[in-house]
């Protein structure tokens, strides 16, 4: 018998600027999370959205931090030149708690173009 | 035999008139009740609500507290109001510019677009608005950058009014109605 999970909302749903990575291997921000009304909202990633016209393959990572405080909050994601992809809630591993700092992404080659939906929670 | 209607502020659901005409309310306002009978009621529609913008708001600040000047009663009438945020603010009521409403000893209750989500049809967020005891509201930008637009959206109902001067709050002993029902118009201070 299947089971079913009801993706209630929470939060309401952000989008983050697209993001051109403007440097290989070198994390920034993608979504910078909500200051909110009595304590910063917590994010949770519902999609992501990836065109690559740099001319190779890269690996594109999404996580927390920067420099070397990076952590990935999602395996690393394969994107192909000349492809555009796209990685929607039914595909992505969702803490429902959510994730207590800015998003940022990691890129093998730079010239990616990055953008994501989170879900804010919170006030 | 016929089920009464249920006759209280602040009802769960979709909005509905807290009275019906011919019927008596109480109105608190400047700390007492004061008397009157419903003579008429009109519904201020939720699809095309009252629609007030505090303007452009930088960063994380706070708006002045400002009058909602669309929300003023003419005399002997109250309207029942309920409020939605529309961009991601946050909005703190007041009734009188001093007195802020939906608060505790030491927190404040305000609109924001979670609002919307946890009680769809505003009815925690319910306020009365009578004669000249106008509403005011204060607006804060969530977001880390700035807002152009700070509006929220206000529907319900308004209550055109007959004031029964034979009933008394204040008298000793008190003169109430034999049913009536609580209008809190303003702060219980």
């Amino acid at each position: 018998m299947a089971t079913t999970y009801l993706k209630q909302a929470k939060g309401i749903r952000r989008v983050s600027d697209i993001i051109t990575v403007t440097a290989a291997a070198t994390p920034e921000t993608l979504y910078q999370r909500t200051t909110g009304g009595q304590n910063p909202r917590t994010v949770i990633l519902r999609k992501v959205m990836i065109y690559n016209n740099t001319g190779a393959n890269a690996v594109v990572e999404i996580g927390t931090g920067l420099l070397a405080a990076f952590a990935a909050i999602v395996p690393p994601l394969y994107s192909l030149n000349l492809f555009d992809n796209e990685w929607t809630e039914d595909d992505l591993p969702v803490d429902e708690v959510g994730v207590s700092a800015d998003l940022t992404v990691r890129s093998s080659v730079l010239g990616v173009q990055v953008q994501c939906e989170v879900e804010e929670i919170g006030s | 035999m016929p089920a009464l209607p249920q006759l209280y502020p602040y009802k769960a659901g979709a909005i509905e008139p807290i009275v019906l005409p011919g019927e008596i309310v109480g109105v608190w306002v400047n700390k007492q009740f004061t008397f009157f009978q419903v003579d008429y009621i009109e519904g201020v529609l939720r699809s095309d609500p009252i629609e007030f913008d505090f303007g452009a708001i930088a960063a994380g600040a706070t708006t002045a507290v400002t009058q909602l000047a669309l929300l003023e009663m003419p005399d002997n009438e109250f309207g029942q109001f309920r409020a939605a945020v529309i961009d991601d603010i946050s909005v703190v009521l007041y009734q009188g510019r001093a007195d802020q409403r939906h608060k505790l000893r030491n927190r404040v209750a305000s609109y924001t677009k979670f609002t919307d989500l946890f009680d769809p049809d505003g009815h925690e967020g319910e306020f009365y608005v009578f004669n000249d005891n106008n509403a005011f509201g204060q607006a804060t930008n969530q977001t880390d950058y700035a807002v152009v637009t700070a509006r929220i959206a206000f529907w319900g109902f308004r209550y055109v009014l007959t004031e029964l001067s034979q009933y008394s709050w204040t008298a000793k002993p008190q003169n109430l109605p034999p049913t009536w029902t609580r209008v809190p118009a303003t702060a219980h201070l």
